[in-house]
């Protein structure tokens, strides 16, 4: 292996695990590619055969994506990282780790080029992915679409995971988004109550210049919430419980938050995911947006110290369906759903349902006209950044059924 | 007869939508099954251990299996829950994809129970019936029961037939789904495979009935049909008019291992080309189902069955070739051949390899051979299907050391799934040499590495009742009656002069044979 500007040569494959093949540094641009290019021509290409005489194999570049991290501080960079490299195998083919420094001094780059290989079989050819770690500084840290634009790998759709609070409105990101095929962000890591950014995102879901109009969004708070959707809508599976759909006349979500929240704001963004889910299936629309209870209107089990209640109106065809947002004192993360609270009618019969969270699991408790009917338990662990990522490099297309949740979230929380 | 079609289709459409509930849109991977309880027959035996309670095991860690979720195992060792449960830890121990975390493989554990009783025992049955009520009021387990037959296939008609006795395959309204999942073999002949459709039929509903072929549940079976009907550029180019001929190979190393009593009353004919070969077949030539619901995928598949000429006599004499395999050396060990195998008859006749010529006769495939291999102590172990694509028509460069070889496009189920695909590239230099190079696209390198076990994959799909990936009734028999006439040939012919070949090579000389008179050869796998 060539030893030119800091290449290692490093271990030889193992079998299945994916080993660091290649790594090297460059400062400009062309450095990358120089380097990207030199991965491919050094890949051994040629293995033994079944008789034992020398096949020669094509290198497997089993190309399925571009991966692009935009990390606005050093330590954001260093943590995606490592979500990626626990990717293990299921690297997308090549991922860019950017991040900006010192963006007043000079303008410099500094990349280094490393190549996870796995062997997926003694007799098989290596199949290789490609990580760059960018950081640019001065000027050149303000045009990152510049800088990631030569490096993708043409003809292939292209994920930006923006962890941290992206500032989505801005011009720099939408350079970046319009070369994107999906945006994949975290709500519930927002600062403040999200809102703010929950408006954005809905913006650019409906903008439709960006991804060729069909920018995909995945939003890890709300793949958080796969379970949560599971047990809410195992509850309506039964036959005879599924007309009662039709009939709800209240959604309360309770929601974690601490001592002093009420001055920074609790981010609610998982808490009103799970009426916008709702309400969205359901072809609710919004009559009156979330808005603070009037103060004379508050329970006492409501703490002003931990943020007001936000109450809302949402119609189904000619019913008025009030819903709440209730901030609760609790040890968990603030923002976390406690519970979801359904009820229905369907002439004089009614359903309340309660879903609630205990330990690693969902409890789905129902009661048919004061009748409790079984109570189901769905696991449901708190998922690991890996695998929120993994699910979305794995996730294809515009996923209807969250673009609608999010665009119900945004008209429910709208400040105008 | 279309004005009957455009009713039934109507009335499908309708219930469809009263069944919608439209909070399940977008759900797609995350679907549990209603709790249920699962009634494993044959608890006991190496199928259990081996395959049955691993992939339980992983839905369970994965939490695709509800919580309201138990199994009773039902044997007729004397075993207590608790020495049951000791067993089964040691099997995940062995056998598990991923290893379980202690907490979690004790939670499972706690969820089987074992139920001592003789197959032909009414009263184990009374019992079991008590058993399951008390498990609904204890567990939640809402009077649903998946029935998982894992037994020797001679006990199906009496656990089918003690079943109907004891009511336990009624759907009571509102009181739960029932169904029943056969293992293979489904019969050992069209006649018996007939009689087992009727002894089932006459207690469950076809509906109710998911008969496993585990083949169907691997990933890249799976995933061929994606292949085929979610790609643009293959589908034009998947008929007589660009494939010359297509191979499907399954080749194990190992022999019969502990299996010599079963495989001496089996062969490979009825052990892997009545089910895992000719399922492969269809789905390779199958036309496109209209939807992706269970019946319009077995219908299609079903034609095909239907469009292979039921082999006369003569036909089995001249396209299907049958071995045996004597001693010789796999993977650098000596191995014994059949014959010394234990439990083998020293003189047996019984088949452990299989080549056969199959035609379609429909407007897609009229004239395409399909090639079927299977065996046991062959060099390797691997299973393929290969499209071997017709020459290039003008022969353009003259002056090429060899002439380009015809494209193949090789579907690798097992050992690591993938796809390859082979053309010709010109060898650097100033000549203008063609050589053939492999575009290898492995699976484990584009996704996760972890895809589910197909036992995993099966099982859920028959807790969620989509019997897509199970046989029907009408496949079932339409396989026989290409299977039954081959093996039935044998009968009254001439002693075969077994064994015919040595382990750890490819199968007889007449195999090659076979395929080498219509001009074409084996692949090299």
């Amino acid at each position: 292996m060539d030893a030119a500007r800091g290449t290692t040569a490093l271990a030889e494959a193992t079998i299945g695990g994916p080993v660091l093949r290649w790594s090297s540094r460059t400062r400009t641009i062309a450095g990358i590619e120089a380097e990207l290019a030199r991965i491919w021509t050094s890949a051994p290409l040629t293995t033994t055969g079944a008789d034992g005489a020398p096949e020669r194999h094509v290198a497997a570049r089993t190309s399925v994506m571009n991966l692009v991290v935009i990390a606005r501080r050093p330590e954001i960079a260093e943590h995606a990282s490592a979500v990626i490299r626990n990717l293990a195998g299921r690297h997308p083919s090549r991922t860019l780790v950017v991040s900006s420094a010192d963006p007043d001094g000079p303008s410099w780059l500094d990349a280094h080029i490393q190549a996870h290989c796995v062997l997926p079989r003694p007799d098989a050819a290596e199949t290789c992915a490609e990580l760059i770690e960018l950081t640019a500084g001065g000027e050149s840290g303000r045009h990152v679409g510049a800088i990631v634009a030569p490096l993708l790998i043409h003809d292939l759709p292209v994920t930006l995971w923006w962890p941290g609070d992206p500032p989505l409105a801005s011009p720099q990101a939408l350079d970046l988004l319009a070369m994107s095929d999906r945006l994949v962000v975290d709500g519930s890591a927002w600062s403040g109550d999200g809102l703010d950014r929950l408006a954005a995102l809905a913006a650019i879901v409906a903008d439709r210049n960006l991804g060729d109009g069909h920018l995909a969004v995945s939003d890890f708070a709300m793949l958080r919430q796969s379970r949560w959707r599971e047990a809410i809508a195992s509850s309506f599976d039964r036959p005879e419980l599924r007309p009662y759909l039709g009939g709800i006349t209240r959604i309360t979500v309770r929601y974690a938050a601490h001592p002093g929240a009420g001055v920074s704001g609790t981010n609610v963004i998982k808490p009103l995911y799970h009426v916008a889910w709702l309400a969205s299936r359901l072809g609710m629309s919004v009559v009156e947006p979330l808005r603070p209870t009037k103060p004379g209107h508050m329970s006492g089990a409501e703490h002003p110290d931990i943020g007001a209640p936000v109450d809302g109106v949402l119609r189904a065809g000619r019913r008025r369906v009030p819903t709440h947002l209730v901030p609760v004192e609790s040890t968990m993360p603030p923002g976390t759903t406690l519970a979801v609270e359904l009820t229905a009618t369907r002439g004089p019969g009614s359903l309340d349902v309660a879903v609630t969270a205990e330990a690693e699991a969902v409890m789905v408790r129902s009661s048919l006209g004061g009748r409790a009917l079984p109570v189901r338990r769905f696991m449901a662990p708190r998922r690991t950044e890996v695998e929120l990522l993994a699910e979305t490099v794995e996730s294809v297309g515009r996923d209807p059924v969250a673009i609608a949740a999010l665009v119900m979230a945004a008209e429910l929380a709208a400040t105008g | 007869m279309r004005e009957l079609r455009l009713e039934r289709t109507g009335k499908r459409r309708r219930a469809a939508q009263t069944e919608r509930n439209p909070l399940r849109e977008g759900l797609r991977l995350e679907r549990v099954p209603d709790p249920h309880v699962v009634v494993l027959f044959g608890a006991t035996g190496d199928l259990s251990h081996r395959k049955v309670f691993p992939a339980l095991a992983q839905l369970w860690r994965t939490n695709l299996l509800p919580q309201d979720w138990m199994l009773v195992a039902v044997g007729r060792r004397p075993y207590t829950d608790e020495t049951f449960r000791v067993e089964i830890g040691r099997s995940l121990a062995e056998f598990n994809r991923v290893p379980l975390d202690r907490e979690i493989e004790r939670q499972f554990l706690d969820r089987i129970v074992y139920h001592r009783g003789d197959f032909a025992d009414d009263g184990a049955y009374d019992r079991l019936a008590e058993r399951l009520d008390g498990m609904d009021r204890e567990h939640g387990t809402t009077g649903n029961r998946l029935f998982y037959l894992a037994t020797q296939s001679s006990a199906f008609p009496l656990i089918v037939g003690q079943l109907g006795r004891t009511g336990l395959d009624h759907e009571v309204h509102g009181g739960g789904w029932r169904r029943i999942v056969i293992e293979k073999p489904f019969g050992r002949d069209l006649d018996s495979a007939r009689r087992l459709n009727r002894e089932v039929g006459k207690v469950f509903r076809e509906s109710q009935v998911y008969r496993i072929d585990h083949y169907l549940g691997k990933e890249t079976v799976r995933n061929l049909m994606v292949f085929r009907f979610g790609n643009g550029i293959f589908e034009p180019l998947w008929n007589r008019r660009y494939v010359d001929h297509v191979q499907i190979t399954m080749a194990e190393s190992i022999g019969v291992e502990e299996r010599g009593s079963f495989y001496e009353e089996t062969g490979a004919t009825r052990d892997v080309v009545q089910n895992h070969l000719l399922q492969l077949l269809t789905l390779v030539a199958m036309e496109p189902p209209a939807t992706f619901e269970a019946d319009a995928l077995r219908d299609e598949k079903v034609k095909v069955l239907r469009a292979i000429p039921e082999p006369t006599r003569a036909d089995a004499a001249r396209n299907v070739v049958r071995g045996q395999y004597g001693p010789g050396w796999v993977a650098a060990q000596q191995v014994r051949g059949y014959r010394e195998e234990p439990e083998v008859d020293p003189i047996s006749e019984t088949e452990s390899f299989v080549a056969a010529r199959f035609q379609i006769d429909d407007w897609r495939w009229s004239g395409v051979p399909f090639y079927l291999r299977a065996g046991k102590r062959l060099p390797k172990r691997a299973t393929e299907i290969a499209i071997q694509f017709k020459d290039v028509p003008h022969r353009l460069f003259r002056d090429a050391a060899v002439d380009p070889e015809p494209n193949v496009l090789a579907i690798r189920i097992q050992p690591d799934e993938g796809i390859l695909l082979r053309f010709g590239s010109k060898v650097p230099g100033l000549g203008l040499d063609i050589r053939t190079v492999t575009m290898d696209f492995t699976y484990g390198s584009a996704f996760s590495v972890d895809s589910p076990d197909a036992y995993e994959t099966l099982l859920l799909d028959a807790m969620l009742g989509d019997a897509s990936l199970f046989t029907r009734e009408d496949e079932v028999e339409a396989a026989w009656a290409i299977a039954t006439p081959i093996v039935d040939s044998w009968l009254d012919g001439p002693a075969p002069e077994f064994p015919n070949y040595a382990a750890g090579t490819w199968g007889p000389e007449a195999a090659e044979t076979l395929i080498e008179r219509d001009g074409r050869r084996w692949r090299r796998i």
